[in-house]
């Protein structure tokens, strides 16, 4: 005797918190952070301290931005092969800061200034994108002193950080509308009718073990974080990316597995629906 | 050598007919450093928007299995001409110059010959 058994229920999604994210996202200037707001206003001096990362601010200009989860300028430049890593730790060790290094290697005629301004901004958006991602708990500033005003990386107004990250994340949104995937470990799938993929989009998916996370992708890759950032994403619409089930949330026996490719499918075909 | 500013200010000083100039990240569709355009051409959307020119060549040119590099991109326009750069140096992957040229005064082969130039002294 057959069973013939209901397919099991697509798991929902929950709409409040992307509602959330995309309010977000479309906020004006300033929506941010509201902290960061009055520093700008206040030109203050100082650490703002968040969740995903912090910004050093001089006189209301962000100086530089830092975030675990992008690779930082020297990273860059070392990995990039402008400039070899013991040239670069070389530097950091006799200056001890950022702009001291990077003078060294200036006077030194080993970067180019266009070089390091590029490299510079790369990191700092980059960095500035994670530090003032949405967060749960509140940020902190700690008020310093000011540091010397004729440093050889270009400082950028506030309110040109927070365009540029409101512009990143509605880009992003747009490419496929799940901000998770910019932090939880990935896992290759295997769609129906699978699309080819760019080279760069190949590199990123054989990284992709179910352990490393995008910014560990971008590193592993030496490359800028943003960039990985929107391959996850698109590859993720186009189903060849997505996250690993978590460990020990046993599937329920009569429920199939989430792998199977034609749920995915399904999946993919009501989350683009719902995004339109 | 000189850094993106000084870059960009001798491209509008040196190419006869430039009317504006941006140096652009184009997976991000950020400009790194702007020059000119004035009240009529806003170059921060110019650059976001040229970024998905850029993008589309590219993955026409994968499509079609096209080994090459895009050199630069032309856009003539009825009274301008749109001229993208795209930048080819070690640590310029990503990069594009966007200059935009009064079509009347422009000579085109003249500023291509000097936006490569201009490329050069970057040494991005």
């Amino acid at each position: 005797m057959t069973v013939t058994q209901a397919p099991p229920p697509l798991p929902m999604r929950d709409k409040a918190r992307d509602r959330t994210a995309e309010a977000a996202a479309r906020e004006g200037v300033g929506g941010l952070s509201p902290m960061l707001t009055r520093l700008a206003a206040e030109r203050a001096t100082g650490v703002l301290v968040r969740e995903g990362g912090a910004l050093y601010l001089a006189g209301g200009l962000v100086l530089h931005a830092e975030s675990p989860y992008a690779p930082g300028i020297g990273t860059l430049l070392t990995a990039g092969g402008v400039l070899p890593a013991e040239e670069w730790w070389r530097a950091a060790g006799i200056a001890g800061d950022l702009p001291g290094t990077a003078r060294l290697l200036l006077a030194g005629g080993r970067l180019t200034p266009a070089a390091l301004e590029i490299c510079h901004l790369h990191a700092l958006y980059d960095a500035a994108y994670f530090a003032l991602a949405p967060s749960s708990s509140p940020g902190r500033f700690h008020y310093g002193p000011a540091p010397d005003a004729d440093g050889p990386l270009p400082a950028v107004p506030v309110a040109a950080v927070e365009r540029e990250v409101l512009r990143r994340r509605a880009l992003l949104h747009r490419l496929w509308p799940d901000a998770l995937l910019d932090g939880v470990p990935l896992l290759r799938s295997t769609p129906v009718a699978a699309p080819g993929v760019t080279t760069r989009q190949a590199a990123v998916l054989s990284l992709a073990d179910g352990v490393r996370t995008a910014p560990d992708i971008a590193l592993a890759q030496g490359r800028r974080v943003f960039p990985t950032l929107v391959e996850v994403r698109r590859l993720a619409a186009a189903g060849l990316l997505g996250t690993p089930p978590p460990p020990g949330a046993a599937s329920p026996p009569s429920e199939l597995p989430d792998v199977d490719p034609h749920i995915a499918l399904l999946k993919r075909v009501r989350d683009a629906l719902e995004a339109l | 050598m000189a850094n993106t500013e000084t870059a960009l200010k001798e491209a509008l000083a040196s190419i006869e007919g430039a009317t504006g100039a941006a140096l652009v990240d184009y997976t991000s569709g950020m400009a790194l450093g702007t020059i000119g355009g004035g009240k009529t051409l806003d170059l921060n959307v110019a650059a976001a928007g040229n970024t998905d020119v850029i993008r589309a060549k590219m993955r026409t040119m994968e499509h079609l299995g096209l080994k090459g590099e895009i050199e630069d991109i032309l856009i003539t326009l009825t009274d301008q001409y749109h001229l993208i750069r795209l930048l080819s140096g070690r640590g310029g992957n990503g990069l594009f110059l966007y200059l935009v040229l009064d079509a009347k005064r422009a000579n085109l082969a003249m500023a291509r010959h000097q936006l490569k130039k201009i490329e050069q002294d970057l040494e991005v």
